[in-house]
């Protein structure tokens, strides 16, 4: 296995860990100053997952149930690449959403919206050789929370990104166009003004499917890893 | 150069999306000495973190890091649990070869904007301390964070506190 080096930004994207605007950091954030990563933690490329380990249909969240979801059929897709531009291969991505209604297919959402039988809203698949990848799903509602009165979260879908080594490791999420939610979304807001449109998709007609489902692209750049594996 | 996507947190929804059957117990290529790492998660409050998810990856008992797993199995070396109500976690795993042994970790929970990275060593404090990657904190009473403590023959014990009084080591 060869090694490469990256050189990474030190351009300020993520969010502090403290945001008083998002209630749940105040306990939950550290206090003291964090700790230069040490070199070679972190850096060594994996984990490997095995083709397998994704099966046929898995990206495709509207096929999971008996019948078709409720909801607006779309088609999120695009590419992963690291901060160098180099494409992102055969890593895998795994998503979870709420359904059209806003709520989630887990036992602690007790929002008042109704589930749907047809849509457990869990999805996951590797990127291809280009690092590219497509998943077929329905749009999420928003809903309420109770970060502050009167609060919704604007309409999202999570991803989390293995990428080739730990230090790539991504959970983010992935927000629509012209949503007049994102504005008064503390977890959006967290994020540096400069970098907030990274989270938000484009509508992107050649990705939908005429007739069928609109098409959102959604590119992701990975932290660059100091030792990237160029072949298994 | 592109510019990196940013983080937000994992919310309290993921459980059922980052499921992996059996990811609590790490699979290796080689066999090797079976151990148990066992812990809580605590916030600044000195409450139970129950929403967090705890990964963890680590070589082999040979030292060796990586090798593929098969078919459909967990890859290789990784560990992915979620905490239960009460904070706590559980995984079972393989001593990792080499003279200071440690697990690298990962938490992200709701609250957390981005993950924290840290590890966790199954040695003893005099030895973490000569660990040239701690160089930068080597004399700190804070290096004890990092330390679990033997509990029975296989069985190491690991808190994790987020914040506060006794807060644990983390990364940038």
């Amino acid at each position: 296995m060869r090694a490469r080096s990256v050189s990474a930004t030190h351009e300020r994207v993520d969010p502090e860990y403290l945001h008083p605007d998002y209630r749940s950091t105040q306990h939950r954030a550290p206090r003291e100053a964090l700790v230069a990563l040490p070199a070679g933690a972190f850096d060594i490329p994996g984990p490997l997952v095995p083709p397998g380990f994704v099966r046929s249909g898995d990206n495709d969240l509207t096929t999971h149930g008996a019948s078709a979801p409720q909801g607006e059929k779309i088609i999120v897709a695009g590419k992963v690449v690291g901060e160098d531009g180099r494409p992102v291969r055969r890593s895998l991505i795994e998503i979870w959403q709420a359904n059209a209604s806003g709520r989630y297919h887990h036992p602690a959402d007790n929002h008042a919206a109704p589930l749907d039988p047809n849509f457990a809203g869990i999805g996951r698949t590797f990127t291809d050789d280009e690092g590219r990848y497509r998943f077929v799903t329905i749009k999420p509602g928003a809903y309420p929370w109770q970060n502050h009165p009167n609060a919704w979260r604007p309409q999202h879908i999570h991803f989390s990104l293995l990428g080739n080594a730990p230090v790539q490791r991504l959970v983010t999420q992935m927000y629509f166009p012209g949503d007049p939610l994102l504005v008064l979304d503390p977890i959006y807001n967290s994020v540096p003004e400069a970098a907030r449109p990274r989270l938000v998709s484009a509508l992107h007609m050649e990705t939908g499917i005429e007739g069928i489902a609109l098409g959102f692209r959604f590119d992701i750049v990975l932290a660059g890893a100091k030792s990237t594996p160029l072949e298994p | 150069m592109a510019g990196r996507t940013p983080s937000q947190t994992i919310g309290p929804f993921f459980h059922e999306g980052l499921r992996w059957k059996d990811a609590g117990k790490v699979a290796f290529a080689e066999k090797g000495r079976a151990i148990v790492l066992a812990g809580k998660v605590l916030d600044g409050a000195g409450e139970p973190v129950g929403d967090a998810l705890v990964e963890t990856w680590q070589r082999s008992a040979t030292g060796a890091i990586g090798s593929s797993a098969q078919g459909d199995a967990n890859p290789h070396g990784f560990g992915r649990v979620a905490t239960a109500a009460d904070g706590t976690f559980r995984l079972e795993t393989t001593m990792p070869g080499g003279r200071i042994p440690c697990l690298d970790v990962t938490i992200l929970a709701r609250g957390l904007l981005k993950a924290l990275r840290t590890r966790v060593y199954l040695c003893d404090e005099s030895l973490v301390r000569t660990d040239p990657a701690l160089e930068a904190i080597a004399a700190s009473p804070r290096v004890a964070t990092l330390v679990a403590r033997l509990e029975g023959d296989d069985k190491f014990r690991w808190d994790v506190r987020l914040q506060g009084a006794g807060e644990t080591v983390f990364f940038t």
